[in-house]
């Protein structure tokens, strides 16, 4: 008995040595498994972090972007004839640009004749173009709104489209934030009649436009007038009191003599590394430094910008990725560069060194 | 005088401290926001290309194509993205006038091209063109061009080029030709042409009959001229074919047999092995002269000899160290190095006409790659891999690599297809050239004089 039993334990207890042998000792913990990692990009901060003032700025920025859609829809049927008055009003501007025009133009004849294949001397397109940038940049540094329309020569549907959205957030931007939302509310439903808040600004700008030129259809705005004014006076105001309240409050946090934090300019670094598409494979590309002298609107756009490089003419490689750069700077796609407006006087003027080493690291 | 100014400081301390602290307050207010960037994009620039413009009416057909044959081959360099005519806004028609560039900032055209073409009245075709910067609002360049009208193709890839160099700082390679090895028929019984097309495999035409097989096929610097391996009559020789001409030379005789040639840069002398007593040595040869001189004096097989385009220094290709690797040794023959050291076997090098890079055949892990090292060996990049990519050459400009890529044949002897690719140096934008047989062994040509 006793024997049989030991017998049948060690079968047992072999047996049970064989299954885990087999299968392996249970798991008692689950396994760990394994997620993929969360990217995240590291973005230098600054000792002193002078965060509230980009917050601001940033609420700012994207409530005017919200208004925008409201505007859009109802614009088909309002604002429309307004606005294509504005595209045929400025051809005012234009004189200046045909002005311009006559002098560039290198008409064919300055084209050298060039026997069979060779080549024509570029020097001369050149040297004729040449004197043309430099004579348009030159306004002073410190107008407000006007610049852009000193920039933008040329009358386009979509440069002045592009100026209301500019000029609405030094003007007005508060008033439209809490509305927003109401006024699209409102919008869809009603259509006709009063306007609502969120269009204020955009009429408002409108009716400056127009009377900074004094036009015939003067009727229609009239009525509008009256009922924007209807429309507008008793909730405006308050709000516009409610933020002038609160705005100070968030300014007291940050001071605008504060340097730009390097967060700050970390974004606009990756602002303008979008959009800068260099010559792929140029010789000694990593070595190269390409200053660019930059002068600022307000609103984060660039006013104008020049190469600051010499012997470009000598070297046609620095040439290239310096043109690069420039219009990288120059792109209207990667702008406004987002800086706090606040600290204007920091930006108004700047500097930007384009050097693609880090594209070279291996 | 300084002196003198340090003497009056240190009289009044008071006015010098004032002056520091001064100093210490305007000095933050002038310190200039500087922003560095240091990364981009390396997509293709947006070009718009219009058709050139026809001012002597009835040939409508010329503007067109050439504006086509600038788009593609601008295209193809994987620098620029030519768009669609059809988002154009302004038409070209309006050249001789300033463009209006908020059109084209609108559909985000970073560069414009325009031109037109005109029959002067001694019958030869003249085609102008500008290429405008859109967003600094400036001509870049400006040119124009005569040539016999069917010869229109070679002045479109001649705008081609000066648009490539204005926008890349770096000389285009449009206007070139490939010569190559064209084959047909089962792998056992190829037969072999040579034959040469324009770089993007217009006007092809072929060389020889397919009587001899030849191999290896490379351009002199002075163009006119072919240097190849052939084996008429059984015996493989290093040959000399003149374009013009159509003439066929055999380089020398030698001893043994005479393989890999290639020119040197200033187009005087030939390059290459040759064999004898189952060990092959480099020598070169001056074509003027005659004179033949030894490189290499080795007892492992030294072959596949290139010069720097300074003509300086030779890499070439060896296994006395025991496998197959490359080196690189003065144009004399002294100062032999080893350059590469990474795993496998290197064959083929070639130094680019940059002089930066050496492109080289890798074999390692079954498997064939192109790549590229520097001349003293760091910096080893594979470009292209597959069962079979062989014999790279360089566009004159050294940026863009053409090998060629075949694929496994059956049992039976069918398949097997290799066709011709080229490549940009950074990896990216790799394109089949279109050939109408099979093709191996290109060779680049340098820009058409």
């Amino acid at each position: 008995m006793i024997y049989r039993r030991g017998f049948i334990m060690s079968l047992i207890l072999h047996f049970s040595l064989l299954i885990v042998g087999y299968f392996g000792l249970p798991h008692l913990r689950k396994d760990v498994l394994l997620e993929t990692p969360i990217m995240i990009e590291v973005v230098n901060v600054d000792e002193v972090s002078n965060a509230p003032a980009p917050q601001i700025t940033e609420e700012k920025e994207k409530e005017p972007e919200e208004p925008k859609e409201a505007e859009k829809e109802p614009e088909p049927e309002k604002p429309e004839p307004q606005k294509q008055e504005e595209i045929a009003s400025p051809p005012p501007p234009p004189p200046p640009a045909p002005a311009r025009e006559p002098d560039p133009v290198p008409e064919p004849q300055p084209l050298p004749k060039v026997a069979s294949v060779t080549p024509a001397p570029e020097t001369k397109p050149k040297a004729k173009k040449k004197p043309e940038p430099k004579p348009e940049p030159k306004p002073e540094p410190k107008i407000e709104p006007k610049p852009e329309e000193v920039k933008k020569e040329e009358p386009k549907p979509e440069e002045v489209k592009k100026e209301e959205p500019q000029q609405k957030p030094p003007e007005k931007e508060p008033e439209a934030k809490p509305k927003a939302p109401e006024a699209l509310a409102k919008a869809k439903p009603k259509r006709k009649p009063k306007p609502p808040d969120a269009f204020d600004s955009v009429l408002k700008t409108v009716e400056e436009l127009k009377k900074s030129q004094p036009r015939v259809q003067d009727e229609p705005d009239e009525k509008e007038k009256e009922k924007k004014k209807k429309a507008k006076k008793a909730p405006e105001e308050s709000f516009e009191e409610l933020i002038a309240k609160a705005l100070p409050k968030n300014l007291e946090k940050f001071d605008t003599s504060q340097p730009i934090s390097i967060s700050e300019i970390d974004l606009v670094r990756q602002q303008i590394a979008g959009c800068w598409s260099l010559p792929a494979g140029a010789k000694d590309a990593e070595n190269m430094e390409i200053e660019i002298a930059v002068n600022m609107n307000p609103d984060g756009s660039v006013r104008d910008a020049r190469i600051l490089n010499k012997n470009l003419q000598s070297d046609p490689f620095l040439r290239s990725m310096a043109e690069s750069a420039l219009r990288a700077v120059l792109n209207s796609r990667c702008q406004p560069f987002k800086l706090p407006r606040s600290k204007f006087d920091r930006w108004n003027t700047m500097t930007l060194v384009f050097n693609p080493k880090e594209m070279f690291v291996r | 005088m300084t002196v003198f100014c340090l003497n009056s400081w240190s009289r009044f301390p008071g006015i010098a401290l004032l002056m520091g602290v001064f100093l210490l307050f305007a000095l933050p207010a002038a310190a200039e926001l500087r922003i560095d960037i240091t990364k981009g994009t390396v997509e293709p620039l947006p070009i718009a290309i219009t058709d050139f413009v026809d001012t002597s009416a009835n040939n409508q057909e010329f503007g067109k194509s050439i504006a086509r044959v600038i788009s593609d081959d601008l295209e193809r360099s994987g620098l620029f993205k030519p768009l669609d005519p059809r988002a154009f806004i302004q038409s070209g028609s309006a050249i001789g006038a300033k463009p209006r560039f908020g059109d084209w900032r609108v559909i985000n055209a970073q560069a414009l091209v325009q031109g037109r073409t005109e029959i002067v009245p001694d019958g030869r075709l003249r085609v102008e063109f500008r290429l405008w910067d859109v967003f600094a609002e400036q001509q870049m360049v400006g040119l124009a061009y005569f040539t016999v009208p069917n010869n229109w193709r070679r002045v479109a890839h001649i705008v081609a080029d000066s648009i490539y160099k204005r926008i890349t700082g770096e000389s285009g390679y449009f206007d070139t030709r490939i010569v190559y090895i064209a084959e047909r028929g089962p792998q056992n019984n190829r037969i072999k042409r040579l034959a040469i097309m324009d770089q993007d495999g217009e006007n092809h035409r072929f060389l020889t009959d397919g009587g001899a097989l030849v191999l290896t096929p490379r351009f002199s610097p002075t163009l006119q001229e072919i240097t190849y391996l052939s084996y008429y009559g059984d015996l493989p020789r290093v040959y000399i074919f003149n374009i013009d001409t159509g003439r066929q030379e055999i380089l020398g005789d030698f001893p043994g047999m005479t393989f890999a040639p290639r020119f040197s840069p200033d187009g005087d002398s030939v390059i290459m092995s040759m064999a004898k007593n189952g060990n092959s040595e480099v020598y070169t040869m001056n074509l003027k002269t005659r004179v033949v001189k030894r490189l290499t004096n080795h007892s492992g097989i030294d072959t596949s000899p290139s010069f720097a385009p300074d003509g300086r220094r030779i890499t070439f290709n060896s296994d006395r160290g025991g496998s197959q690797q490359i080196y690189v040794m003065d144009a004399d023959g002294r100062n032999v190095k080893r350059i590469s050291y990474g795993k496998g076997r290197y064959a083929t090098p070639v130094w680019s006409p940059r002089g930066d890079l050496i492109a080289f055949t890798k074999f390692t892990g079954g498997r064939f790659y192109i790549g590229v090292m520097r001349p003293d060996g760091t910096g080893e990049r594979l470009l292209a891999e597959d069962f079979l990519v062989e014999a790279p050459t360089w566009a004159p400009n050294g940026r863009v690599l053409m090998f060629f890529r075949q694929q496994p044949s059956k049992a039976d002897g069918s398949g097997g297809t290799s066709r011709l690719f080229s490549i940009d140096l950074t990896g990216h934008n790799e394109r089949e050239i279109i050939t109408p047989l099979d093709a191996s062994d290109p060779a680049w040509s340098p820009l058409i004089p």
